[in-house]
């Protein structure tokens, strides 16, 4: 097969350059976060790692995540020993930019090795075309752009394991596919949304046999052995020294609100602006609004939000919902486990957690973007479902990087990598085996069409209009649109993975 | 402290708060205006709307040395669009002509427009310094693009309004003049030939013909015209400042102190560090104590005129179209080399001009020597991002057009081999130098590196000049002439040997 132009490696030099020259730009204070944290893991013995609090910044990773800063500030000193002291906080010299960028752009290594392997193992020239255009498609992905390399975080690298373990998944190698997430979550808790999906596939596929009751003990003895193994070398230390509900307090604050400052778009964002258009119709409807809370939504504060007119959401209902979805998944791949099944319900844990979870990040939406992506150009109606989430996934990034000097790289970026890779999965994807869904198509049409006016208003007009009042609302614009569009994706993609 | 950046910023202010008739005449001292026309009309722009979002930036006086976040990202974001309006369509429209008369395929056409739209020095110089160089090199490469598409009146015009812009573009005119002046005078025998590259006023206006022993025939309607519309042009450039002179001054005296502002010729023989001749050779003989100010400038004068009178004669003889973008690169060269008052950032008007040539089709050697002339061109603004901490864009920049046009492939000739290897040997020399040597030679020469860098760019500026003279001459078929010339010499000696023999 002759070799397709543009390479894997030829994006990779672009894609690094491009990152390279992001170094000065706009970081967020999750920037000043991992160094508190390298100069945590630097200079205090591991038995105050989860105890130290000069910073409000403190370290609420667990462990594994913990030991890469340690190893990272080995590397760090030679750069400049001023970004490993407790004390400097808000340190940001030359050198502590140049070390930190740098970190995250070698660490996506692992998320670049991950794609290589993914597409290794696909067989056949036109599966590996397409597996190419996927890797692509997540190698140049803005959402890794914006949220790793303007904003700072490590996201490449933590995916690149999750990667990994989904291609071993694919391969029916379970046993270091279900090693592989164990270390992942070892790193980043985060990926406890997808773990039921981990949990219900190997349950199934590696420890019973195909009659359910014809349990498999030397493969459950495996992976028992072996995931227990990796959470006691990751917490077996701080079980010892008794830290444990210490080290539980940092990795889950239960004391946030429902949404965070910036909605989420999810279906919280969506009761939210129902909740503040009902107050605008409120005298006419004869409604009674909670005056106490009518700011607080919008306040821009990490809290407790509460509604004006809706019912109060209490935590309890955001966990219900989301295990509801979650379970309706399970079932489905417990009775029919198979590796691309496996891959949706992973996706679709990810996505329930996101629409329906407590307190979620936008930055979450790479929790069902990532391994959605793997399963995008199976045929037209994947691709449909997917693409509403591709846009509105990213361009609910765009609050993350709020600055001006950021707008046109954020912008055009995700702009052409939109038009791009939709183009070029146009051309690879097979047509359906089955009647299209007749709404989800008209509706990608109509939404994507409404982004690019939205973009500009939100970023360029609001402004000029408003000047600095009324702040919120654009956010409020684009997290409901996000949401819309997420909402769509999820249930498209939750009907195909339910009927097919 | 202050630079471009604040020069341009108070040209907007200027231009937005005081009458035309005062702009080039307000408080000199501080970041006078002293550029031509065009590119106050477009500080007045770029004011306007920059007022319209804050008045704070651009208020007259006490906005002197502001800066501000988002005044930053404004001043920035006028020159993207700058960019964008002016040097990307032109380069676009460029290429599509010259690979239409060169008969380059898409492909090649495709890396030809990447090769211009990436070009490091350029990006780096009006991004990171901060100027509008690609208005300027946008406007000659749409007026070199017009004349591909024999629209000779478009084609002056743009190039005026180019001049207009900034007179920097003067490294241009002679090539474009002797362009022009080739195609309205044809010699004797072969104006028939000629015909077809000759375009704009056609062979059905008036021409004369000069008596038989010349045989020279001048196509004086396109003459005229062209003149015309150069004049026109100047005209409607300046006409602002005769019209509306204000009170203090006449319209005479408007234009005097404009062309008096815009060509400083008090100013001394090179500025700062540059790597011409006058800069290189300086380390050994100190001009400036042998000759006087005058004598300096006519000898400069005369070396410029003698260095690009072999592209602008070839041009004026054989006006062919693939031959343009050499003649100007060549004569630009030719400037930069020996003429007076050059700035380090003068490299980008014969770089972007000898690049302009991969448009008409891509060799190994071409793309070799082109990308190498670029690497040279940055490594010689190097002294001055460094001072400006542009060092990442620098490297990155420089690393990525190299890996973009596979530089690792030299050219075939041995020589070029050599001399291609030695310079960045020599440069990578004086960066790990630069980076590690901190005492001893450096306390005694402060400036060493910089004279290092502006001795090595000019021994590979003055190749790069031999070698565009070369390969237009060979372009031109004048090597193979001379080819030809030698073949039937040494044919005609072994026939007469063989006479002999016999």
């Amino acid at each position: 097969m002759a070799t397709e132009h543009p390479t894997f490696s030829q994006c990779l030099v672009l894609a690094t350059a491009l990152k390279l020259l992001l170094i000065p730009a706009y970081r967020s204070t999750d920037f000043e976060v991992h160094r508190n944290w390298l100069a945590i893991t630097h200079s205090l013995p591991s038995s105050k790692w989860y105890l130290e609090d000069t910073s409000e910044w403190t370290l609420d990773y667990p462990p594994f995540f913990a030991i890469f800063e340690w190893l990272l500030s080995q590397l760090a000193r030679f750069f400049d020993p001023g970004m490993l002291q407790v004390n400097n906080l808000n340190y940001a010299s030359p050198q502590t930019v140049y070390f930190q960028r740098l970190s995250v752009i070698v660490s996506e290594l692992v998320l670049v090795l991950s794609l290589r392997r993914f597409v290794a193992i696909q067989d056949g020239p036109q599966a590996k075309k397409v597996a190419r255009i996927i890797a692509l498609s997540l190698l140049l992905s803005p959402a890794f752009l914006i949220i790793d390399h303007i904003h700072f975080q490590y996201n490449g690298m933590m995916f690149g394991i999750l990667i990994f373990s989904l291609s071993d998944a694919l391969t029916d190698n379970l046993l270091r596919s279900g090693i592989l997430f164990a270390v992942l979550l070892c790193f980043k808790h985060i990926y406890l949304y997808i773990a039921p999906a981990y949990f219900a596939y190997l349950l199934r596929r590696y420890c019973l046999g195909e009659n359910l009751l014809d349990i498999q003990i030397v493969n459950c003895l495996k992976l028992g052995s072996a995931i227990g193994a990796i959470f006691a070398a990751a917490f077996g230390y701080f079980t010892a020294i008794g830290q444990i509900p210490q080290l539980l307090s940092r990795l889950f604050p239960f004391s946030r609100g429902l949404c965070h400052a910036y909605w989420a778009p999810n279906a919280w964002a969506l009761y939210a602006f129902t909740d503040r258009v009902l107050i605008l119709l409120a005298p006419r409807l004869n409604l009674s609004i909670d005056s106490a809370s009518l700011g607080s939504a919008t306040r821009g504060l990490v809290g407790d939000t509460s509604f004006a007119v809706l019912p109060n959401i209490p935590p309890r209902v955001t966990f219900l919902l989301t295990l509801a979805v979650q379970l309706v998944c399970l079932a489905k791949v417990f009775m029919q486990p198979s590796p691309t099944r496996f891959v949706g319900a992973v996706t679709l844990c990810g996505f329930a957690s996101f629409m329906f979870g407590w307190h979620v990040h936008e930055k979450a939406i790479l929790l069902p973007l990532v391994p959605f992506s793997l399963l995008a150009l199976q045929d037209r109606r994947y691709l449909g479902a997917f693409r509403p989430l591709a846009v509105a996934g990213h361009i609910s990034l765009f609050p993350l990087v709020f600055k001006a000097a950021e707008f046109p790289i954020k912008s055009a970026y995700t702009i052409l990598w939109i038009l791009v890779f939709f183009m070029t999965f146009d051309t690879v994807v097979p047509v359906a085996k089955s009647q299209r869904i007749f709404f989800l198509d008209r509706f990608e049409i109509v939404y994507m069409t409404v982004g690019v006016p939205l973009i500009l208003y939100t970023e360029l007009f609001h402004f000029a209009i408003f000047g600095s009042k009324l702040e919120f609302l654009p956010l409020m614009f684009t997290s409901s649109y996000c949401a819309l569009g997420i909402l769509g994706s999820f249930l498209g993609f939750f009907t195909l993975y339910l009927t097919s | 402290m202050y630079g471009d950046f604040e020069a341009q910023r108070h040209w907007m202010e200027i231009t937005i708060h005081l009458p035309i008739g005062q702009w080039y005449w307000y408080d000199l001292g501080w970041w006078g205006l002293d550029y031509p026309p065009l590119t106050a009309y477009h500080s007045w722009v770029c004011g306007k709307i920059g007022s319209l979002v804050s008045t704070e930036w651009f208020a007259l006086d006490s906005s002197r040395g502001y800066e501000s976040y988002n005044q930053r990202v404004f001043m920035r974001a006028t020159v993207a669009v700058s960019d964008y309006l002016v040097y990307v369509p032109a380069v676009v429209i460029f290429t599509k002509w010259h690979s239409r008369a060169a008969g380059t395929d898409r492909y090649d056409r495709s890396i030809a427009l990447a090769t211009l739209l990436a070009l490091p020095g350029l990006i780096v110089v009006d991004y990171g310094h901060f100027q509008y160089n690609s208005v300027m090199l946008g406007l000659a490469i749409l007026a070199f693009a017009s004349f591909l598409a024999d629209r000779l009146l478009w084609g002056s015009l743009f190039f005026v309004m180019s001049l207009c812009f900034k007179q920097m573009a003067l490294y241009y005119a002679p090539a474009v003049f002797a362009y022009l002046l080739g195609l309205c005078v044809s010699f004797g025998s072969r104006g028939g030939e000629d015909g077809e590259s000759r375009g704009g006023g056609g062979n059905g206006g008036f021409s004369i013909t000069l008596p038989a022993p010349l045989k020279v025939r001048i196509d004086l309607q396109t003459l005229l015209l062209l003149g015309v519309t150069v004049v026109s042009t100047f005209a409607v450039m300046v006409a602002p400042f005769a019209v509306f002179p204000g009170a203090e001054h006449g319209a005479a005296q408007q234009l005097a102190q404009m062309v008096h502002r815009v060509f400083p010729f008090a100013r001394g023989l090179w500025e700062d560090k540059v790597a011409n001749f006058w800069c290189a050779t300086n380390v050994v003989f100190k001009y400036r104590e042998l000759l006087g100010q005058t004598a300096l400038q006519r000898i400069s004068l005369g070396m410029t005129l003698l260095a690009i009178l072999p592209p602008c004669g070839l041009l004026f003889l054989r006006p062919k179209k693939n031959l343009l973008p050499w003649g100007v690169a060549g004569c630009a060269w030719g400037f930069f080399l020996f003429s007076f008052q050059v700035h380090e950032k003068s490299v980008l008007l014969p770089m972007v001009a000898m690049t302009l040539v991969v448009a008409g089709g891509l060799d190994r050697d071409l793309l070799s020597w082109i990308g190498w002339a670029n690497n040279v061109a940055m490594f010689s603004m190097w002294p001055l991002l460094r001072r400006e901490g542009l060092g990442l864009q620098y490297t990155v920049l420089t690393a990525l057009w190299s890996w973009l046009l596979s530089l690792h492939e030299l050219p075939s000739s041995m020589f070029a081999k050599i001399l291609h290897v030695g310079f960045y040997a020599g440069a990578i020399a004086l960066h790990v130098a630069e980076i590690t040597v901190t005492d001893g030679i450096v306390q005694r020469f402060p400036d060493i590196w910089v004279v290092g860098n502006v001795l090595l760019c000019f021994v590979a500026f003055g190749s790069i000049y031999g070698w565009v003279l070369y390969r237009m001459a060979d372009e031109a078929g004048l090597v193979d002439d001379l080819l030809a010339v030698l073949g039937r010499a040494s044919e005609e000696g072994e026939k007469e040997r063989l006479k002999k023999v016999e």
